[in-house]
């Protein structure tokens, strides 16, 4: 048994340590495929300028693809690939995607990683080393519609709370905040 | 395994990449939330009492309809307001004329570098109309329309000027990086006074234009309200420091009239820059009175037309002469300062008083010659001098708890140049202070993307987008430094900079700098304060209300 599952976890290694050797490529084609999700004008500015401070988008995807590749090799710290995805979505949910486009550049991995290894694999009888590499992406795509909805609730709050600080005065001038600390509170 | 779906296979159901059509050919999204909502009919019929002819068919109608009940001659309309425009301002058809689409502001509009909407590019959305005024008034354009680029005035183009047109908050910042200068804000200006002919417009502009010139707030609060309102803050102060100060509303006879804008009589936290002020006039027992008339510096008609900005704007100098003040104090706001700095001596200049003279301060004496056009002086100017002289007793370590950066609001700063007093205030009142990264302030700062009239929740995800480049920068230095407060000279900003702090730099608070100078400010040697304007403790304060029970908890 001993012996089976060490063999099996090299194998599993092996496809791992392929995309290791490849991570500064991947992530950057992984990258261009989500610059892909813009405008062709917009992807040739975001592509150029490296200054993270005028590019903000630009700088988030590149960070966010290379980070997440790293991550998604280690496999080890959840809190910190939440915190790798919710650098696009929460960029993405508010530029003008639907929420299943907001979320995409997963799904995008996944194409890349068939393009790059499906059939090279599939010759090689590993395809099962790809699928469970997949599962990983689609763990991935799980925690980001998580991310996503937190960050719709997150707008949510913030246009009731804008409403009421606009009038907090006038709330306050027709008697509609009960000042409970005040001498003459009620109580 | 053979029969897995291929990569391409799976995409092809769902297509993630945008369409490759010209923009010109691009359709636009009319779906809620990409647009603010149109005016109330009764505000425009309102206001076409008052200038007619300016304001098109009150009605009711929604830009997510097919049909905008645009009147039927509205075509004529526009180009005719068009063509006008054009002989009367000079900087109009020098700016249809004179850009070469060098692209230098491509990637300076912060609507653009959040969304990546190539209409968002200022040289594309300043297209939208140039492409008109090629079609409609340039041969070349009307005989060679593909060629140049030109296209006729249809309703899909107004349409399209109505969305983006409304995703400009006139900041200027591409007209900082323009070899030709052309100012990108006047373009916009000039495209929303030709959609107001033809009754296109919104609420959050309109209400507040109709509001200020009824009863000279944007709210539409009546005097004796105002005063109450007014009154509770004065009670606050006293809660805090122990000092019931003046607050003159109406008053002949005094020196200085202290215009601000009315959002930070009503709106949190806007509120405590407006303590901050009374504190600081009460302390230096200030010749001086505001006005519930002039009651909103900020110009909402400069959102709208330039008749409507005139006469908003007509009301200063009424009010000075009204009550025989010599100079205007201004309060920290963006726009009121753009259309002070650039427009108002044109447009009003001749009205001012035989009384009016160039701001001297009653404290340090300083005549600020700068300001001897207008007679109106910025309040950070004014502050920026007393700490100078040292007329203010002062002890920053009341900020202590603070970590504050500024944004350099983009009217006053790009407007009118105002960019090293308000830090130099700062820096007086506070130990803490930070910058955010170089191309991201002083002339080259990023707009909150709530100005220019679009600072309403309808359109929350198009204010977080274009607020992304300020956002970002803000986050750097809350990693970097710790930086928690936020600090701004505008009303507009105090409003939108909270949600935009919230979502991109969650824990950041936002303050007017008067409220860090009022909390900083020794109304006497030795006085000490627990508590904060926002009545929060200062530190070593904290204990205090620990063992208070909220009411409802002791009944359960």
């Amino acid at each position: 048994m001993h012996l089976i599952s060490l063999a099996l976890k090299r194998e599993r290694m092996r496809f791992e340590t392929e995309l290791a050797d490849r991570k500064t490529e991947l992530s950057e084609k992984w990258a261009d495929l989500v610059l892909g999700s813009y405008p062709k004008e917009t992807r040739k500015i975001w592509g150029r300028q490296k200054d993270r401070f005028q590019n903000p988008v630009g700088a988030a995807i590149f960070d966010a693809t290379r980070e997440l590749f790293d991550l998604m090799l280690e496999w080890k710290d959840a809190e910190k690939i939440a915190s790798g995805l919710d650098k696009l979505i929460r960029i993405r949910s508010v530029q003008d995607f639907s929420p299943s486009q907001a979320v995409s550049f997963v799904f995008l991995l996944k194409k890349l990683l068939r393009e790059e290894f499906f059939k090279p694999m599939q010759a090689g009888g590993r395809l099962d080393e790809l699928l469970r590499f997949e599962a990983k992406v689609d763990n991935l795509a799980m925690m980001s519609f998580d991310i996503y909805a937190k960050g719709r609730e997150t707008m949510y709050r913030l246009r009731v709370e804008e409403v009421k600080r606009a009038q907090s005065s006038l709330l306050r001038k027709a008697g509609m905040i009960a000042d409970v600390t005040a001498d003459s509170s009620a109580d | 395994m053979s029969d897995m779906p291929k990569a391409d296979e799976l995409f092809k159901s769902i297509d993630y990449t945008p369409p490759l059509t010209g923009w010109m050919e691009t359709p636009v999204d009319f779906s809620p939330g990409n647009w603010c909502y149109p005016a109330k009919p009764e505000k425009i019929e309102y206001i076409n009492s008052k200038l007619p002819g300016l304001w098109g068919t009150p009605r009711e109608w929604s830009p997510g309809d097919a049909d905008w009940k645009l009147p039927p001659n509205w075509k004529e309309t526009v180009v005719n307001g068009f063509r006008e425009r054009l002989e009367k301002f000079r900087t109009l058809k020098l700016f249809m004329d004179i850009c070469v689409r060098c692209g230098a502001c491509a990637d300076k509009c912060h609507f653009f570098i959040g969304s990546g909407d190539p209409k968002n590019m200022p040289v594309l959305r300043a297209e939208l109309m140039r492409s008109v005024y090629r079609g409609e008034f340039t041969l070349a354009g009307k005989i060679l329309s593909q060629l140049t680029g030109s296209r006729v005035m249809e309703e899909d183009v107004l349409k399209e000027w109505f969305i983006y047109f409304y995703q400009c908050t006139q900041c200027r910042r591409c007209s900082l990086y323009c070899p030709y200068g052309i100012d990108t804000a006047e373009v916009t200006m000039m495209a929303r006074e030709l959609m107001h002919l033809v009754g296109l417009n919104t609420n959050w502009i309109m209400e507040p234009v109709s509001n200020c010139n009824i009863t000279g707030n944007h709210l539409g609060i009546q005097p004796h309200a105002f005063k109450d309102i007014v009154d509770f803050m004065v009670d606050d102060i006293e809660e805090i420091t122990g000092r019931r100060v003046k607050a003159p509303l109406n008053e002949h006879g005094h020196e200085i009239l202290f215009i601000t804008p009315s959002g930070d009589v009503f709106a949190d936290p806007g509120i405590y820059t407006f303590m901050g002020y009374l504190m600081l006039f009460d302390y230096l027992d200030l010749d001086y009175t505001m006005s519930t008339y002039a009651s909103e510096g900020g110009n909402f008609g400069s959102f709208t037309n330039n008749e409507v900005m005139k006469k908003l704007n007509a009301k200063m100098y009424h009010e000075a002469n009204r009550l025989g003040c010599k100079w205007i104090l201004g309060g920290e706001c963006g726009h009121m300062w753009r259309v002070v700095h650039q427009y108002m001596d044109t447009m009003n200049g001749d009205t001012q008083g035989p009384q009016m003279a160039t701001p001297k301060s009653p404290i340090t004496g300083t005549v600020f010659d700068t300001a001897a056009a207008t007679k109106m002086l910025h309040i950070v100017e004014f502050t920026a001098d007393l700490i100078k002289h040292g007329k203010l007793n002062l002890d920053p370590s009341r900020n202590d708890h603070l970590r504050v950066t500024f944004h350099d609001s983009c009217n006053p700063a790009r407007g009118m140049g105002l960019l090293d007093e308000p830090r130099y205030v700062l820096k007086a009142v506070c130990n803490n202070f930070f910058e955010m990264p170089e191309g991201t302030t002083r002339e080259q700062t990023f707009c909150c993307a709530g100005g220019s009239g679009l600072n309403t929740e309808e359109i929350l995800e198009i204010r977080l987008r274009g607020g992304l480049p300020r956002g970002n920068a803000l986050k750097y230095v809350q990693d970097k430094h710790g930086v928690n407060t936020l600090a701004c000279i505008c009303a507009i900003d105090r409003a939108t900079l909270i949600p935009l702090a919230d979502y991109w730099a969650p824990g950041v608070q936002v303050t007017g700098t008067h409220e860090l100078v009022a909390n900083a400010l020794v109304f006497e040697e030795g006085e000490e304060r627990t508590m904060d304007l926002r009545q929060e403790p200062l530190p070593g304060f904290e204990d205090e209300d620990d063992n208070w029970t909220p009411p409802n908890a002791e009944e359960a």
